[in-house]
């Protein structure tokens, strides 16, 4: 039996070259000798051809015949599909790409250069950690190409139309169109859930001129759910200066005569809002709604209580 | 792909062989040397991946077969045929070279203008139109630690240091410029301290050139979240639930470990007031295992906090 390489590249030239679609028994035919004896065996092993196919990144495209061959699929990779499109790059461009390449330090930034015909250059000078998640290429290509997205967030899944990717700080967010629930939102991309599905290409248009900075909310305390949330805050005179400077005059619900102010700060997400206020530790105290309130003296409790 | 071991997976040989297959075809003759350095395979596995491919492509006809051969350290390959041209981009790939384009279109010193700027032009009409915008602050010292760090020119800086609450002067010798997590650090030589350290450009408040210009010395930068800025400042082992994982990803760390359904963390410690504050957010569940002069310091800062509301 041919070692599997082998046989991988010749299904790739088969299905390149072939006019038309050809199923499973047509390869094996094809490729003689090449797959193991035995229909069990010939399956495994095609089916995992098929997968390694994919998983580099080969257009297989498979479609399910009809007349004589009713019900079977027939497989091909369309050249065209498959090319990488010569981007002509001129040799300052690619010699500024390499130098890009090997400051981010992103081993499929490396690769991609590779098929480029770039060369590989020592680490320069300056250089960036980017941080990287599994689903960030699928949500920039679903955003290329118009594509809604399917996700899991806090337990229930979002229908959302990708309009951009933003890395603020050290986190990665994806900002569009929640299809549901009608509103430009914003989700962390490292805390989405389970699979990321992606539907049909030109499902929607981008904004013109949309920009994520300028729709993320500039304040965490606003990520969430119910963006009107709002709780009121007492900051004591030491630290009142510095916090009314921070959330602004729009903010500022009174001024008190011994210095200290009381606040008006986002609580939709209640995470960000408890950073927030321990952040000011003893200096601040929550005056409404009563069940924020209520929920901060349980969070101290339990922690007073632990000792 | 260097201190690999083992057998290479298949689809890792397929992968680089879609590669080298058009690359070698466009340049007809090479040495080994040559591709082993640019794929980054030992001698044996360049070999043995390219023999392999001589014996590919659609037999009965010759000009459908892969023509490559290899003769005293050089690689030959004849008329091409098939595999002319690399597999396409995948998403990773192109996620990842437009994103390093474009941090480094935003890096001190970046021609924005210039050749990337163009060279990122063709990228994304290729790979569409999308929107990814990658912030990187611009600390007001940058430009001059970058220009020092280009040739070893020696600074006299004045330092704010949050965790001792304080400013310091000192000289130092930029080596290597980098991004992490939101913030741009230098490694320098520290001539205050005789050492090697790293400091947050946007905490430099002072900068100038002293005139100074030192040997030139090659530095690593280490990877994501396997440094700390002050590794003279204490640590504490912090036990936190599955929900505490944050903690991690925001603050230097020195080990994380799963620990049942949570984590164990030893993070360095800014300041006492800093761990106090990250107790208060982490909550219950969350408790320092040491040092023992901190295991009670969350339910102390609780019992103080909770004052206020009685």
């Amino acid at each position: 039996m041919a070692d599997a390489l082998e046989r991988v590249t010749n299904l790739v030239a088969l299905l390149m070259e072939a006019r038309s679609p050809l199923t499973q028994d047509q390869i094996i035919h094809e490729l003689a000798g090449q797959y193991p004896a035995g229909d069990a065996a010939q399956r495994g092993a095609f089916e995992r051809d098929k997968a390694m196919l994919r998983e580099i990144g080969v257009p297989l495209e498979s479609e399910v015949l009809g007349g004589n061959d009713a019900g079977r699929t027939a497989y091909r990779i369309d050249r065209a599909r498959y090319e990488l499109a010569d981007l002509q790059l001129a040799p300052d461009e690619q010699a500024a790409l390499q130098l890009a390449v090997a400051a981010a330090r992103l081993a499929d930034a490396q690769f991609g250069l590779l098929k480029l015909g770039g060369d590989r250059s020592s680490a320069p000078v300056v250089v960036a950690n980017i941080p990287d998640l599994p689903a960030l290429p699928a949500i920039r290509e679903a955003s290329a190409a118009r594509a809604q997205v399917v996700f899991g967030y806090h337990g229930s899944l979002r229908r959302l139309y990708p309009y951009a990717l933003l890395l603020r700080e050290r986190y990665w967010y994806v900002i569009g169109l929640d299809v549901d629930r009608d509103e430009v939102r914003t989700y962390r991309v490292d805390r989405l859930e389970g699979e990321l599905a992606v539907g049909e290409a030109a499902a929607f248009e981008r904004p013109v001129d949309f920009d994520p900075r300028s729709t993320f909310p500039t304040d965490p305390k606003l990520l969430g759910d119910e963006p009107a949330a709002r709780a009121e805050v007492l900051i004591d005179e030491p630290r009142a200066a510095a916090i009314a400077l921070e959330l602004g005059d729009a903010a500022l619900i009174s001024q008190r005569p011994d210095g200290s102010i009381v606040v008006e700060v986002p609580c939709a997400n209640i995470d960000a809002f408890r950073s927030w206020l321990f952040g000011i530790g003893e200096y601040a105290e929550v005056l409404a709604p009563a069940e924020v309130r209520a929920g901060v003296v349980a969070w101290l409790q339990a922690m007073a209580g632990a000792r | 792909m260097t201190g690999r071991r083992g057998p290479r997976p298949t689809s890792d040989r397929l992968r680089r062989l879609l590669v080298m297959l058009p690359w070698l075809m466009e340049h007809g003759e090479v040495t080994v040397d040559e591709m082993c350095d640019r794929f980054e395979l030992t001698e044996a596995e360049l070999v043995k991946d390219l023999e392999l491919a001589a014996m590919c492509g659609l037999p009965p006809f010759v000009d459908e077969m892969v023509d490559v051969f290899i003769d005293e350290g050089r690689v030959y390959a004849g008329v091409p045929r098939l595999f002319t041209r690399p597999l396409r981009l995948t998403a990773p790939e192109g996620f990842a070279l437009l994103a390093a384009a474009r941090v480094a279109m935003q890096l001190p010193g970046a021609d924005v203008d210039g050749a990337l700027a163009r060279a990122l032009q063709k990228l994304a009409a290729v790979l569409g139109d999308d929107a990814v915008v990658m912030e990187t602050p611009q600390p007001l010292a940058a430009a001059m630690v970058v220009d020092a760090a280009q040739r070893s020119a020696r600074l006299h800086i004045t330092y704010w240091s949050p965790a001792a609450d304080q400013r310091t002067e000192r000289d130092i010798t930029p080596r290597r410029v980098f991004f992490d997590g939101g913030y741009w650090y230098v490694i320098a030589d520290d001539h205050r301290s005789g050492e090697e350290r790293t400091f947050r450009i946007d905490r430099i408040e002072q900068c100038e050139l002293t005139g100074v210009i030192d040997e030139p010395r090659e530095v690593e930068v280490p990877r994501a979240d396997t440094w700390f800025a002050d590794d003279e400042l204490p640590a504490a082992v912090l036990r936190v639930p599955a929900s505490g994982g944050w903690v991690a990803e925001r603050y230097p760390t020195r080990s994380v470990q799963q620990d049942g359904d949570g984590w164990r963390i030893e993070v360095t410690v800014a300041s006492e007031r800093w761990l106090r504050d990250l107790l208060l957010r982490l909550g219950a569940e969350a408790h320092v295992v040491e040092p023992a002069e901190w295991v009670n310091l969350g339910a102390t800062a609780a019992a103080e906090v909770l004052r206020r509301y009685s």
